[in-house]
């Protein structure tokens, strides 16, 4: 009897304790780790944990800048609703912001509890100590002499040496001359003995003269070949010009794999692809502002000098100033080369004209861009985007019918079978 | 000295002078286009797209050049350009909210080809299934949200244009890269991304007087 009697007092505490848990838990629904979860999809975006401005402002002693956080809980809930109501605080703060804040009303109350509950309990991360950061990051490439000047000064040391041997030999011989009883003898020029010396080194000289005029020949034929600017296709290939920022296509479009038409967004409209204004660049990097090195974030801050971005700030309050890009492909103004026209009806890849520029890091031209390339590409190349496109419709019929009697392989409509080797289609 | 040692001596400075020659030869300067020997058209005397130009004051040349893309005439607009008749502010967010419908139809042409737009200009950031994944996401000081969260969720298309049109929190305004309509059948496919299976009818279109006064006074 006794033993059961406490067996059910155990049974009862056991319950008892359980109910009380669960009731515990009843009145706390959400976890700080809700908290977490609700912070980072509603709220980071806009509000980071430090000191810094994103949008709103950084979270970093919050509850000791709001008055209570009941206030809290009703700013997040509807701050509008806070500043019409006249609350001092709320229409103190809304004076500073550029734009209003969101309204959470969908979040209910304990959520937004959970949420101020994280913002009180978020401790910043450790920040790891990286000794390697400074020099692995932006090491600075060693200096290169220019190899001319080099030269040029090896050869004024050379001559210096030269002169001072020659006048050492000459009062060395008159010393022994002195000794044995001859006269001394009479000081050379240095151009006479060189003649004398070619005289008597007759093989040697002549290589030597080969030598130079061979070096001037080939200097010139090199020379030559470097006329022609932009599309020759022996020397050109190599025409990666500095760009007035360092921007990495490596970067973006590889790494982070942003579509070309993100920045070129002419390319399915326009005759150009166009070069993306800063406002494009601002999308992204108002919100990146490091790099992966120091020169890189030395090379975002040119954006944001061009845009009149103040990062500190939050704010566009600078005068804006343009980006002198340097134009890599140029072809010249006899041709009409339209990116629309391939890229929509063509349905032809960037990577076919400027090479894989995921690879690059800074855009090069990889293709001659001349006539006799375009041409080639013309007698090969069908128009994906001809077939249903009813434009093309009764030009395709025709076409069918006028290539019905040659062999299977011929019988590809490529663009110049549709004109596109035609004089005027290009030059006009 | 020896005849034999000079001749050997005198090509084997022969030969290291071509090899030295020839290495320094095949470099070739990447910042130069080139020589350009007579005028080959590459400048064009109308102006062109993405090209430098001299600027002319007074009928004299300046130093600075100019690159051709340059703000339009003040009071010109593109052929078939509306305007937008929301401010870019509070009042104007919630209007665009109450007032803007999508003229397009959530049909399979159109989500197509949103679906291509939102693939070109916003799957970096926001992420193949509008989760905020995107591969740039990370490095944002502030990720997006996701879609699929309750604010965005209850978000109005309206708001969601208007967000699009002149950007919100870190995003910037997108209006140069994308037209009015595409950002319309972009907002159906993040619809589409939010409600796989179909989105419910927004409310009836209620007429802003005040924005109609507004786009009448711009024509």
């Amino acid at each position: 009897m006794d033993t059961i009697c406490k067996q059910s007092k155990k049974h009862f505490l056991a319950i008892f304790s359980l109910l009380f848990l669960s009731f515990f838990l009843s009145i706390n629904p959400v976890f700080a780790q809700d908290g977490e979860k609700i912070f980072k999809e509603n709220c980071a975006v806009c509000h980071s944990m430090g000191k810094e401005t994103v949008t709103g402002p950084g979270l970093e002693g919050v509850m000791k800048r709001v008055p209570s956080e009941e206030w809290l809980l009703k700013w997040i809930k509807n701050n509008d609703a806070l500043i019409k109501s006249g609350d001092a605080y709320a229409v103190k703060i809304n004076a500073f912001a550029e734009s209003q804040m969101t309204t959470f009303t969908n979040l209910s109350d304990d959520e937004i509890k959970s949420v101020i509950a994280y913002i009180k309990a978020y401790v910043p991360p450790v920040k790891k100590v990286d000794n390697n950061a400074g020099g692995a990051a932006g090491a600075p490439s060693e200096e290169e002499g220019n190899p001319l000047t080099l030269l040029i000064g090896i050869i004024a040391f050379l001559i210096i040496i030269v002169a001072v041997l020659r006048g050492v030999r000459h009062s060395l011989k008159n010393l022994q001359n002195e000794k044995l009883g001859i006269p001394e003898i009479e000081k050379i020029g240095a151009w006479t003995e060189f003649k004398e010396w070619t005289r008597s080194n007759k093989t040697t000289t002549g290589v030597f003269v080969l030598f130079i005029v061979g070096g001037l020949v080939s200097a010139g034929w090199y020379a030559l070949k470097d006329i022609g600017i932009y599309a020759n296709p022996e020397t050109k290939l190599e025409y990666n010009p500095e760009q007035p920022i360092a921007f990495s296509h490596k970067i973006h479009a590889g790494d982070n794999a942003i579509n070309c038409q993100y920045c070129h967004s002419g390319v399915e409209r326009s005759k150009t692809a166009g070069i993306p204004t800063v406002n494009v660049c601002m999308n992204c990097h108002r919100g990146i502002s490091k790099g992966q090195s120091e020169a890189g974030t030395a090379e975002i801050a040119k954006i944001y000098d061009a845009a009149g971005w103040d990062p500190q700030a939050a704010k566009y309050n600078k005068p804006q100033k343009a980006i002198q890009w340097v134009k890599v492909h140029n072809l010249q103004d006899f041709v009409f080369f339209s990116h629309q026209q391939h890229v929509k009806v063509g349905k032809q890849e960037c990577a076919t004209c400027h090479g894989d520029l995921t690879t690059m890091t800074t855009a090069k031209q990889v293709q001659p861009l001349s006539m006799a390339w375009c041409i080639d590409c013309h007698r090969t190349t069908e128009v994906p985007g001809m077939k249903d496109n009813p434009y093309y419709e009764s030009l395709h019929k025709k076409l069918a019918e006028k290539f019905k009697n040659l062999p299977k392989d011929q019988r590809k409509f490529t663009v110049d079978k549709m004109g596109g080797i035609e004089c005027g289609k290009c030059h006009y | 000295m020896n005849k034999k040692v000079k001749q050997i001596i005198s090509l084997m400075a022969v030969f290291g002078c071509i090899a030295i020659a020839s290495s320094s030869c095949g470099k070739k300067d990447p910042n130069s286009p080139g020589v350009e020997f007579m005028p080959d058209m590459y400048r064009s005397p109308s102006l062109e797209t993405n090209m430098a130009y001299v600027t002319i004051e007074n009928g004299k040349e300046t130093g600075d050049t100019l690159q051709a893309n340059r703000m339009p005439v003040n009071g010109t607009i593109p052929r078939g350009f509306m305007p937008y008749a929301y401010a870019n502010d509070t009042a104007g967010y919630a209007n665009a909210g109450r007032y803007l419908r999508n003229p397009f139809p959530a049909n399979a042409a159109n989500l197509a080809e949103g679906e291509e737009l939102y693939v070109k200009f916003c799957v970096h950031c926001h992420g193949t299934g509008g989760e905020a994944d995107g591969l740039v996401a990370s490095k944002l000081s502030g990720p997006p949200p996701s879609y699929k969260g309750p604010v965005l969720m209850a978000l109005s298309e309206g708001k969601m244009f208007h967000s699009i049109y002149y950007g919100k929190g870190i995003m910037g305004s997108h209006s140069s890269q994308v037209s009015k309509a595409e950002i319309w059948k972009i907002i159906l496919h993040i619809q589409k991304l939010q409600y796989p299976n179909g989105v419910q009818a927004p409310a009836p279109l209620a007429v802003d007087s005040a924005a109609v006064v507004k786009v009448e006074a711009h024509k």
